[in-house]
């Protein structure tokens, strides 16, 4: 007797659903989006905080690619953005992680965009199988820590370091070097990796000091005083070139002071501080004319790609570090996808190993490790206040 | 042995050479956290309490003086007597907008805390959440990252001493520095304000028999306080740039440079301020710039075992 009720009222209850459902499929056809299933695209990186520029511009990037594959609607899915911001910080990121991974519609993810915030989050996704395709995150071990669900569009910092180091020694000939980091995973990385190339090239490296982040560029709790003490060794050392290996903030307050301290040397930073941010951060922002900013990444010179990037997000994407690279990394997620008949994390895992697949900023073409096969990397300078590029190292 | 002794023939050497370039620097940094450091120590004094919040009204200062800043300057490059006039406004700017924020903390903050004898447990919370909600506020309204103040001048060296080169903003530094020091002295010295303010210090209770009116001097220390606390955060922002975090370690340095000379004491505060400027300074001979930090916190203890109530001691109430 409990039985059959049981299943009257099973039935009443799907017959209802169904009734219920009817119309909410006609509405949805109505409006074009048929049966198709939708499918989140996730964005992991610094969307407040001292960095949020580097992320703003990452995640315009990401949507731009995820608009223009749904308006050609010749995708089997439908695709949407979800964003998480980690502030770029290694404590927050696991969080950020977790909540992407309990995520059911997501499938893959753009970022992380930090080293520090990668290597944090990391293993997160790993155990979810989730692809995570990094525009920005360029610390070497990320490639060896034996993650098969991690993939970058851009040369580590193996590649940056010693390319730069090369410029500074051979290029602009100076033979004596100061180097400082910022004692975060990313700047001290790069800038270890550039004085060991820069003593390898027949420099001397005077210098790897650390100077921690500032409480003004919320990356540290060190005082902004630092930085003219840190200006008065550079200047008393005699050496001809600086490098600092870093984010622009604390650059901004570095370069101030080393005015002040009266240094004339060559002054040469990382992707990090690549950002017109840098020249708002400098007091006064003359200071940072003649500072030399490499990347693994090429400023946007497609011009359908910059006028669109300008529409959606209301800033010019020639200064956007790492736009094309968020694009591009979209892009790569969203061409293994797109021949599944089922779409799910692993297999996209699988298919970014097999991809070949003709981006803006270069042919995306992973090795085994998740880096990306072939690179260059980029000289840029500050004139007038603006940022130039001036082509290869 | 003979390689401590080479260690410290070369560090005095630098330091010979580098001196009085560094004694400037510090000098200059020194007034700045002497003019915070009076305002922790001004408050301790009325209602000893130290005002966590008191870093927000520097940072408070620092935005009042950019927008000034922006709104007047824009990209033009001023100098000569412009220079002056918009260096003043600027202070001025900060420090009514310093005022304003301290008043409102003593309103909001700390004020029905006192009608209702809270513990001063109950202050300190109350002070972290209102520096709290302010440099969130501030983050929220004016963005998260370091903009650079608009410059009223071209910063370059005027004069030399001793070789070594002093820039013009150190010098605005020092000027701006020396003159509300002293004029606060003199204020807390000589006038009735003063007295007032002297009297609540050294004893609330007798003081209002005596006809001082409590709740207005507690509000007036707040604003003169809060005031010299905002024209900081103007020349602080003017040299280094404005965010919302900007207060946090400036105004913890000069709540040590308060404890340093002795809280409470007014000129305690500027001497410690001057002294963890100059110390600091100095030490980039002997230590690397990351140690900084280490070497302000360090005098501090050392100061503190030899003597538990700072360099001139707790002279709370007496005449400066």
């Amino acid at each position: 007797m409990k039985l059959r009720l049981n299943k009257t009222v099973a039935a009443v209850a799907s017959s209802a659903l169904l009734l219920m459902a009817v119309p909410a499929v006609g509405i949805a056809s109505a409006s074009g989006a048929a049966s198709k299933p939708t499918y989140t695209i996730g964005y992991e990186g610094p969307l407040s905080g001292g960095n949020q520029q580097l992320g703003l511009n990452m995640v315009f990037g990401v949507q731009l690619a995820i608009n223009q594959a749904n308006k050609t609607g010749k995708l089997p899915f439908k695709l949407q953005l979800k964003t998480y911001d980690d502030q770029g910080d290694p404590t927050i990121s696991p969080t950020q992680a977790q909540s992407a991974v309990h995520n059911k519609s997501l499938v893959a993810l753009v970022g992380p965009a930090f080293s520090g915030a990668t290597a944090a989050a990391e293993p997160y996704y790993k155990a979810a199988h989730i692809a995570t395709v990094s525009p920005s995150a360029t610390r070497v071990s990320l490639a060896t820590s034996g993650w098969n669900n991690f993939f970058r569009v851009v040369a580590d910092d193996g590649v940056q370091g010693p390319a730069d180091a090369n410029y500074m020694v051979k290029k602009l000939g100076k033979t004596s070097v100061y180097v400082v980091n910022d004692g975060s995973a990313y700047g001290s990385g790069v800038a270890t990796a550039f004085a060991a190339q820069a003593k390898t090239a027949g420099a001397n490296v005077v210098a790897n000091a650390t100077v921690p982040g500032t409480s003004q560029c919320q990356a540290g709790t060190a005082s902004t005083t630092q930085y003219s003490a840190a200006a008065t060794q550079v200047v008393a050392s005699g050496a001809k070139g600086l490098f600092y290996g870093g984010y622009y903030c604390d650059l901004g307050l570095f370069l101030g002071a080393l005015q002040s301290a009266g240094y004339t040397g060559a002054i040469m930073s990382d992707d990090g501080s690549l950002s017109p941010a840098l020249i708002q951060a400098t007091t006064p922002a003359s200071a940072a004319n003649g500072v030399y900013l490499t990347c693994a990444c090429a400023s946007s010179t497609n011009k359908s790609f910059n006028a669109q990037y300008q529409a959606l997000a209301h800033f010019s994407a020639a200064n956007a570090t790492y736009a094309p690279e968020a694009y591009d990394a979209t892009n790569a997620i969203i061409n293994a996808m797109k021949h599944m008949k089922k779409v799910t994390r692993v297999a996209i895992v699988n298919a970014l190993h097999k991809l070949t697949y003709k981006g803006m900023t270069k042919v995306i073409k992973f090795q085994k490790n998740g880096n990306i096969a072939g690179s260059a990397i980029y000289v840029n300078q500050v004139k007038n206040g603006k940022i130039v590029q001036l082509g290869l190292e | 042995m003979g390689g401590f002794g080479h260690y410290l023939a070369i560090h005095f050497d630098t330091l010979r050479k580098e001196f009085w370039f560094l004694f400037v620097g510090g000098v200059a940094n020194g007034f700045l956290y002497g003019m915070v450091a009076v305002g922790y120590t001004l408050v301790y004094g009325v209602l000893r309490l130290i005002n966590f919040a008191h870093s927000e009204v520097f940072m408070s200062g620092g935005f009042a003086g950019y927008f000034v800043m922006k709104a007047l300057i824009g990209t033009s490059s001023p100098n000569g007597f412009a220079t002056v006039y918009l260096i003043v406004i600027g202070i001025v700017a900060g420090g009514v907008v310093g005022a304003v924020v301290a008043t409102l903390l003593e309103r909001v903050a700390y004020r029905p805390l006192r009608k209702r004898n809270a513990p001063k447990l109950a202050y300190l919370i109350s002070a972290i959440g209102a520096s709290y909600f302010l440099f969130n506020l501030a983050g929220k309204e004016f963005g998260r990252y370091s903009v650079s103040v608009p410059q009223p001048y071209i910063n370059h060296t005027v004069f030399t001493i001793f070789g070594a080169p002093v820039q013009l903003y150190y010098i605005v530094i020092l000027v701006a520095g020396v003159i509300m020091l002293l004029g606060l002295d003199r204020v807390v010295a000589t006038t009735k304000l003063g007295r007032s303010i002297r009297a609540v210090a050294q004893d609330a209770e007798t003081a209002s028999l005596m006809g001082v009116n409590i709740d207005r001097t507690i509000a007036l220390t707040f604003i003169v306080g809060g005031a010299l606390g905002g024209a900081a955060g103007f020349l602080f922002g003017l040299g280094t740039g404005v965010v919302f975090t900007m207060g946090f370690t400036p105004a913890l340095k000069a709540f040590t440079a308060a404890v340093l000379g002795g809280i409470g004491n007014l000129r305690g505060a500027m001497i410690g301020g001057l002294l963890l400027g100059v110390a600091e300074s100095l030490s980039v001979v002997f230590v690397q710039a990351a140690y900084i930090d280490v070497v302000a916190f360090g005098i501090l203890v050392a100061v503190l075992l030899f003597r538990p109530t700072g360099i001139l001691g707790e002279r709370l109430g007496r005449a400066a």
